[in-house]
């Protein structure tokens, strides 16, 4: 009798707060990334990242859901803009993030700016991006920044000759300019500036190229992948000339598919999973579980960006609208973040702390020069 | 001068790894004259099978490659039922002798390359497998005042045999009569009693093979093993041929040596992102200048 009316109770009781279960708002976010397509790895690296994080925000018991609709663009500019048209005429959704490209994110950027659509893409580093309009964010740190402070870096190791060598892209170009420019303006020299398609099988006519000219240092724009071949021809070839590289080269997957070729290459990043802060530690962990690898930093910027959309989405709770969030977005301060405390400027640019690492003995290792 | 020697061995290498594509590829789209644009995704998958085998076993060299050479095999088996024999199952004259049947072999071989590249990277992802470092045949070895590796000594050798192998097949055995047969005049060959399918059947045996062989080389030759490696070989290898006259492997090997040479040349003088765009000059100007190819090759179609 006594569990009877218990049951009666219970279920009384849950057919009173289902009606307030279900008033919990749920708010949509969009995620444009590559889900397939040769650049896959990277946006089911977002995906994970965010999801990751998502997982995260529901624990946290708040007064509202979160959604996000991931889709593939396959980072194609075609693909970017039509998943932004789709995103913009579904009124459920308030935000979005992506695209992985600059290219790509920019072509969808102008969709955004027409329809009103807050667009925070975790990686997107042309300058020109945040330019569009006042609805594009980003959560990394654009060539204006590294580039100098690489320039700076090499200059103060006595580098005064240095080769140049990008991949042909809007990011790629902005390696260059950036650095050239601000290396020029010390006084140094700048002997061969190359640019190459991403994906080329074979550097060493390239390399043999920039080796001919005898320069003190390489400064490179380059991806993983790419990168990779590029440190193991350049040994094959017997090349010893000390390599530098930006946040982009910062991945584990790199020194695996080098190995000890990899050795000796330095470069700046905004995150490190040796960082022994608490969340990133705590990032790192389940990031650990999930895929079995280190994160490298473009998740890491993935799960910041999709925490500040989150946290930008609490502050405007419960008058959630695109512009609402747009104004949220804008007004974060120190947000503490994975890759290091971030806020937005006027201009909707992060400023963030660069590090200096060098790969040694298999590691990215942090280091003061 | 050394630096102009070195170059100039960097692009034969390049070339060599055109080449060892180009023989598979040409024996069955030109030989055989079978419009197949499957090659890219046979070379991925020999990679593919070869890094497979290695993780599972770990064998020697030779083993390696007798092992993908068989998969290579069964891909071809598989390519030939699944893309190309169902355009074949009227046998009537008008069929045979319909450019429309022969050419649709275009469309169902590119469709299933599709297929595979895509399905490769469900299974395995995008991103470039992380291929046993002890494995690669990146050694250096100094030649003096340039640079090769292992890699290329073993490629060499390799591009070479399949090369000679072939040319005694193609011009000395009734096998490689019943290629040029089949290739030359498939009702005529039908008539005088010669197996069709089963000519047809064998060539894609052993040109899928030959073209497995040639991505597991080339995957431990750069340590870069994805799903769409093999369209560049593909493309450079299908000019190489164009180049070469269609039907003659040796013309494509040599067209794929001059291609390499010609890419490495190119950056001596111009920005290297022009460097893809080698091929696709020397194709344009082949189609219009040289339609039966810079050797003067057997057919008029190009």
């Amino acid at each position: 009798m006594h569990t009877r009316r218990s049951l009666v109770i219970l279920a009384g009781a849950l057919a009173l707060a289902a009606p307030a279960f279900a008033q919990q708002p749920t708010y949509r976010i969009g995620y444009q990334l590559p889900l397939t397509g040769n650049t896959a790895q990277y946006g089911q690296d977002f995906k994970n990242a965010a999801e990751i994080a998502l997982e995260r925000f529901g624990k946290a018991g708040k007064p509202f859901k979160v959604e996000i609709v991931f889709e593939d663009s396959r980072s194609d500019a075609k693909e970017g803009v039509a998943i932004a048209r789709k995103f913009v005429d579904d009124k459920t959704i308030v935000g979005v993030l992506g695209d992985f490209t600059s290219g790509v994110s920019m072509a969808a950027a102008q969709v955004y700016k027409d329809a009103g659509m807050p667009q925070l893409s975790q990686t997107a580093s042309h300058p020109d991006f945040v330019k569009i309009s006042k609805w594009q964010f980003r959560n990394i740190t654009t060539q204006a920044q590294e580039g100098p402070l690489n320039a700076d870096w090499m200059w103060s190791q006595g580098y005064r000759k240095v080769a140049v060598i990008a991949e042909q892209s809007d990011w790629g170009q902005t390696v260059v300019s950036y650095f050239v420019d601000a290396f020029k303006a010390k006084g140094g020299q700048v002997t061969v500036s190359e640019m190459f398609n991403r994906g080329l099988a074979d550097f060493r006519p390239i390399i043999t190229k920039i080796a001919r000219e005898r320069p003190d240092a390489i400064y490179t724009g380059f991806f993983y992948e790419d990168g990779a071949q590029f440190l193991k021809q350049m040994k094959q070839l017997g090349a010893t000339i000390p390599v530098h590289s930006t946040s982009a080269a910062y991945n584990q997957q790199l020194i695996a598919l080098a190995g000890a070729d990899a050795d000796g290459m330095k470069l700046t990043a905004t995150f490190l999973p040796n960082n022994p802060a608490a969340n990133v530690q705590e990032f790192v962990s389940a990031w650990k579980a999930r895929t079995n690898q280190e994160p490298g930093q473009f998740p890491a910027q993935a799960y910041d960006a999709v925490n500040i959309m989150l946290a930008a989405l609490e502050r405007a709770h419960p008058n959630v609208t695109r512009e609402s969030l747009r104004d949220q977005l804008a007004a974060t301060k120190e947000f503490p973040g994975v890759t290091g405390a971030t806020t937005f400027d006027a201009n909707r640019e992060p400023a963030k702390q660069l590090m200096r690492a060098q790969v040694k003995g298999g590691v990215f290792a942090p280091i003061a020069n | 001068m050394d630096y102009y020697l070195q170059q100039l061995v960097i692009g034969l290498s390049l070339g060599m790894v055109y080449a060892l594509v180009a023989i598979g590829f040409t024996l069955i789209f030109g030989v055989l004259n079978v419009v197949n644009f499957a090659h890219g995704e046979v070379y991925t998958i020999g990679a593919y099978a070869g890094l497979f085998v290695v993780a599972a076993w770990a064998p020697p060299l030779a083993a390696l490659l007798l092992a993908v050479l068989a998969v290579g095999a069964l891909t071809g088996v598989g390519l030939e039922r699944l893309a190309f024999r169902p355009f074949r199952r009227f046998t009537d004259e008008a069929s045979l002798k319909s450019r429309a049947m022969r050419e649709a072999t275009l469309m169902s071989s590119l469709a299933l390359s599709i297929i595979a590249r895509e399905a490769i990277e469900l299974i395995y992802g995008s991103q470039f497998q992380t291929v046993p470092l002890k494995l690669l045949l990146n050694e250096p070895i100094r030649l003096g005042p340039v640079t090769i590796v292992n890699g290329d000594v073993i490629i060499f050798v390799t591009a070479l045999a399949m090369l000679l192998a072939l040319q005694f097949v193609l011009t000395r055995t009734r096998v490689g009569l019943s290629i040029r047969a089949v290739s030359n005049n498939a009702l005529g060959a039908r008539y005088v009693g010669v197996d069709v399918d089963r000519t047809i059947a064998w060539t894609f045996v052993v040109g899928s093979a030959m073209g497995a062989v040639a991505g597991i080389l080339v995957g431990l030759y750069y340590g870069a093993i994805f799903p769409s490696m093999g369209f560049n070989p593909g493309v450079k290898a299908f000019v190489a041929m164009v180049m070469g006259g269609l039907s003659s492997i040796p013309g494509a090997v040599i067209c794929a040596l001059i291609i390499g040479v010609a890419e490495a040349l190119s950056t001596i003088f111009v920005a290297s992102v022009w460097q893809e765009l080698v091929a696709y000059a020397f194709l344009i100007v082949t189609l219009i200048f040289f339609p039966r190819g810079i050797f003067g090759g057997a057919r008029e179609r190009v």
